[in-house]
């Protein structure tokens, strides 16, 4: 009994002292207040006129105390950022005729890789412990026997998920193609001529004057990177809509090699797309469903080890694939370690942040080997979007935040259901956390992405109404059947 | 750029026939791509178990032509069909698993795991008029039809293999080929029209997936069998396949399909219906042109009932697989003998059977088909049923693959004309005639048809 009562214990004086700091404003405000009213009351009405007129104040002074308090004010309020809405978003749902099973992918790649059964087993004992589902998704083109991968097939996939999110996404809010102000969409390994973005604007007669932008070779950590140009812009541009796309097309990347290194995308990409409405208009502080609150961009592409851990190269036989480097779950911990101490101070709570000023400079004065205090990032937020990049990256977050099942339920049953969907995934989770009812006005959503570079980013919403009751999304027909229970090990 | 050609792509070349003479076929066919289709949802975690019966067909395998006229591809997408043949297989899944083999005894048994049916889409540089119109009906065979076998590698071997020809003159040729394990062509027949049903838009409701497996033993005998040691006709055992699935047929077969108007089947017999006769007319003709010994045995094949309405719609191996004795000289007996002695003397084997098979389910291997000449009776399989948009087929033929070299002869039905039932042989012959397709040893298979076009005007 002794561990556990300690442990409430601490628990609770840990509660009192978060709640002492966060609310010191107001816990001394409260007193002092009362104090001068007190005052006030006790010198009366006649006493307090005496007051203000023995200080002798003539109308120069008033009057530039005045102007002085209209332009401060005038400054805090131009030059505060406008806020940043998100109206809807709409998510890509494939449908079943591209369903790849763990047993058909096995099959299939027996076939393809005829030659090299180590591959073959290589593969399969990554998708036995990959935390895929039955469910996941391959374009058409990946399911041919051997994969079909042209450029028409890829551009077709592509018109295939990003029209289908857009038309979603136009037909849930209302709006027009003619009233998108700023279009951008991001696709790491895709980029034809005309870009994707030109393709959207073609398809949807969109205005000659929109501003578009096509990010490719960004990896998976786009999303927030789009969504933070679509908000430098709509700081600059008053009055707009801004389009966010957030994709990846598997079709023209399908690896067609043998080695090992490189089929571990094979294995974990899917499909997906994410269409996403960002407005900095005021009228649609009603309906939106979230506000933009921050992004933060880490880049560690600096060290070599961290720009070469995910790199596009041909293997020794000249087929073209994506390689992961052995290191890529230390260079994301770091990664992450610099994109919290970013964001911490922006975030957390004052009485996370004084605990972690003490344990950091112990640690610099006193004595190095204090262990470095990890912020409770579960004070500052109520839900947690993990990109989906394997099993592996999830479980490496949740040690490292120190994040309970629950928090990760959104990324590890995303992963299950979509595979990895690339910059797309954060917004599955999303997805999956409003199609659960958990979505309530105030809460805030921390989303973080990995990818090529090497980058962490960052997003930080706050839910702007209660989400309640989803008809629509990919979660809808499925949501009743989650969270499902994920084998370690999914003998196949 | 992906380029194709049909001798370059071997992939699961484990198929019968060699493709050496592909020289002058690969102008027929061409711009062949492999992918899988199966079930839309998840089947879950279910398991198949084949019957004795079952296991006895495993080497054999029935390969299924339908040709469609102009007009179907031209309402029929590629990406459509596959997603109706997506919610199709949902009722289906065990056509779409993998076999296994038991820890104990190593008895095949299949895993649902939603591996899926192989689809092959090729093209092809002749019309729908020239194909009938081809004199080598083993073309038909060959081409439009996969000729794949299951093994060596169970775990990696498709059951079912269902290829898309499109025609030059924008028709459509569907080949189906089908490991007999999984059922009779009666439940081929069943299993194609549900496909039709939802490319027409069948809109689908999922029950709960439930143990598909036939009940074992369905046909236990309650004693002994009572015939003689030997055991039963139509079954011989051959030597162990292990995981490859394939008979080799001992001599060269050649395949030969004819039409029989329904004038001409009463011209032969009329005291049985049309499958007793035409099985006495082949038989006859056979025993007069093979060089050696008269084929006094031949198996007979016919349509099987149901355990129950509940199995109605299951796949199965249903069929009655039947010995007929002839202890008169074959190639001379009236027809009307023959006919009737097939129709009423035939020994239902199936109980001795499955006794044979279940002493050693996971190491015997046997055929039926060809074992002795083999006469099968699908003329009551509803094959027109398979629609394509409301159209039925033009044509279709069935061959059989992994056969002795006593060979098959398959009474099909006629192209129906109007709504009328196809009747089955029992009494009354019905307005439709009847296609007959030989497989059978080429060394005599010339003469054969010249003997039944002389003696019975069959063939033109």
């Amino acid at each position: 009994m002794e561990p556990i009562s300690s442990s409430v214990r601490l628990k609770y004086v840990k509660l009192g002292y978060s709640y002492l700091v966060n609310h010191f404003l107001s816990l001394i405000s409260i007193p002092l207040m009362a104090a001068a009213t007190v005052e006030i009351l006790r010198l009366g009405p006649v006493e307090i006129l005496a007051v203000l007129r023995s200080l002798h104040l003539d109308m120069i002074q008033v009057l530039c105390s005045c102007f002085l308090v209209i332009f401060v004010a005038t400054v805090y309020f131009v030059s505060k950022p406008r806020p940043i809405y998100l109206v809807n978003y709409s998510l890509f749902k494939a449908q079943p005729v591209f369903r790849v099973p763990f047993s058909t992918f096995m099959e299939h790649s027996k076939l393809n890789l005829r030659d090299n059964p180590k591959s073959v087993e290589f593969q399969m004992r990554i998708l036995e412990r990959s935390g895929l589902g039955e469910e996941t998704c391959l374009p058409p083109a990946i399911h041919y026997i051997p994969p079909n991968p042209t450029m028409e097939a890829a551009r077709s996939e592509a018109q295939m998920v990003i029209f289908s999110a857009i038309d979603d996404l136009l037909d849930k809010t209302g709006i027009k193609p003619k009233d998108i102000d700023i279009l951008v969409v991001n696709c790491s390994l895709f980029s034809p001529t005309p870009s994707l973005s030109a393709m959207v604007v073609n398809k949807y007669k969109m205005r000659s004057n929109i501003r578009s932008f096509n990010l490719s070779g960004m990896g998976c950590s786009a999303s927030p990177i789009s969504v933070d140009l679509a908000r430098d812009l709509l700081q600059v541009h008053p009055n707009s809509y801004a389009l966010v796309i957030s994709t990846e097309i598997i079709t023209p990347n399908y690896y067609q090699g043998k080695e090992r290194a490189m089929l571990l995308p094979n294995c974990l990409f899917r499909m997906g797309c994410a269409a996403i409405l960002l407005t900095n208009k005021k009228k649609e502080k009603k309906r939106a469903k979230y506000q933009l609150l921050h992004v933060v961009r880490t880049h560690k592409g600096a060290d070599d080890k961290a720009y070469r851990c995910v790199f596009q190269e041909e293997d020794p036989e000249g087929k073209i694939g994506i390689s992961l480097s052995k290191d890529l779950m230390a260079i994301a911990g770091e990664a992450l370690k610099s994109n919290i101490t970013t964001i911490g101070p922006l975030v957390l709570p004052a009485s996370e942040q004084l605990l972690f000023l003490f344990s950091f400079l112990g640690r610099k004065f006193f004595n190095p080997k204090w262990k470095p205090y990890i912020p409770d990032f579960k004070q500052a937020f109520e839900h947690f979007c993990i990109h989906a990049g394997g099993r592996a990256v999830i479980d490496e977050l949740q040690k490292n935040l120190q994040l309970s099942h629950e928090h990760v339920e959104p990324s590890r049953m995303t992963l299950h259901k979509f595979g990895n969907t690339s910059s797309s995934s954060l917004w599955y989770e999303l997805a999956y956390i409003e199609a659960k009812g958990n979505m309530k006005k105030g809460d805030r959503v921390w989303q973080i992405a990995f990818g090529s570079g090497f980058k962490c980013n960052s997003a930080v919403w706050k839910c702007n109404r209660t989400i309640k009751d989803q008809r629509d999304g990919p979660w809808t027909e499925c949501i009743d059947r989650y969270p499902v229970h994920i084998p370690e090990v999914n003998k196949l | 750029m992906w380029l194709t050609s049909v001798s370059s792509q071997t992939y699961e070349a484990n198929g019968i026939h060699s493709n050496d003479s592909d020289e002058k076929n690969e102008a027929l066919i061409y711009g062949k791509r492999l992918s899988s289709v199966g079930p839309a949802r998840v089947t879950g975690d279910l398991m198949y178990e084949p019957s004795n019966m079952d296991l006895a067909m495993k080497l054999h395998y029935l390969r299924v032509v339908y040709l469609f006229e102009v007009e179907a591809m031209e309402v029929l997408t590629m990406p459509r069909f596959k997603e109706a043949i997506f919610e199709w297989l949902c009722y289906y899944y065990e056509s779409c698993g993998r076999l296994r083999r038991e820890d104990t005894h190593g008895r095949p048994y299949i895993k649902c795991n939603d591996c899926g049916i192989r689809f092959v889409e090729v093209k092809s540089s002749k019309t729908l008029q020239e194909w009938l119109q081809l004199g080598d009906h083993s073309l038909q065979h060959r081409l439009l039809v996969p000729d794949h076998v299951v093994g060596p590698e169970l775990a990696f071997s498709p059951l079912v293999f269902i290829q898309m020809t499109a025609l030059k003159c924008g028709g459509l040729a569907v080949g189906l080929s089908w490991a007999h394990i999984l059922g009779d062509a009666f439940s081929v027949a069943e299993f194609m029209n549900l496909c039709g049903q939802f490319l027409k838009g069948l809109e689908a409701t999922y029950p709960a997936n439930l143990n598909k497996s036939p009940p074992n033993n369905a046909h236990k005998p309650s004693k002994p069998s009572s015939t003689l040691g030997s055991g039963p006709l139509s079954l011989k055992q051959v030597s162990p396949v292990g995981d490859h699935w394939t008979f080799p047929t001992p001599c060269d077969m050649a395949t030969f399909s004819f039409h029989v108007t329904a004038t001409q089947l009463a011209q032969l017999s009329t005291k049985t219906g049309p499958f007793a006769a035409l099985s006495a007319a082949v038989w006859r003709a056979i025993a007069k042109v093979r060089c050696g010994p008269e084929p006094n045995t031949i198996t007979v094949v016919t349509r099987g009932v149901a355990n129950g309405k509940a199995e109605d719609s299951l796949l199965r191996n249903n069929q009655v697989v039947s010995s007929v004795e002839a202890h008169f000289h074959v190639a001379t007996a009236h027809i009307d003998d023959l006919a009737m002695l097939i129709h009423n003397e035939a020994q239902d084997e199936r109980a001795q059977i499955e006794e044979v098979v279940g002493q050693n389910p996971g190491g015997s291997d046997f055929i039926i088909y060809g074992s002795n000449p083999t006469f099968v009776d699908i003329g009551g399989a509803d094959f027109y049923g398979f629609e394509v948009k409301g159209m039925k087929p033009r044509l279709v033929n069935c061959f059989v693959d992994g056969i002795g070299g006593g060979g098959v002869v398959l009474v099909l039905p006629s192209p129906k004309s109007g709504d009328h039932e196809v009747d089955d042989n029992n009494g009354k012959i019905g307005d439709e005639g009847r296609i007959v397709t030989l497989i059978l040893p080429k060394v005599y298979m010339e003469e054969l048809k010249k003997e039944l076009k002389e003696e019975w005007s069959l063939i033109a």
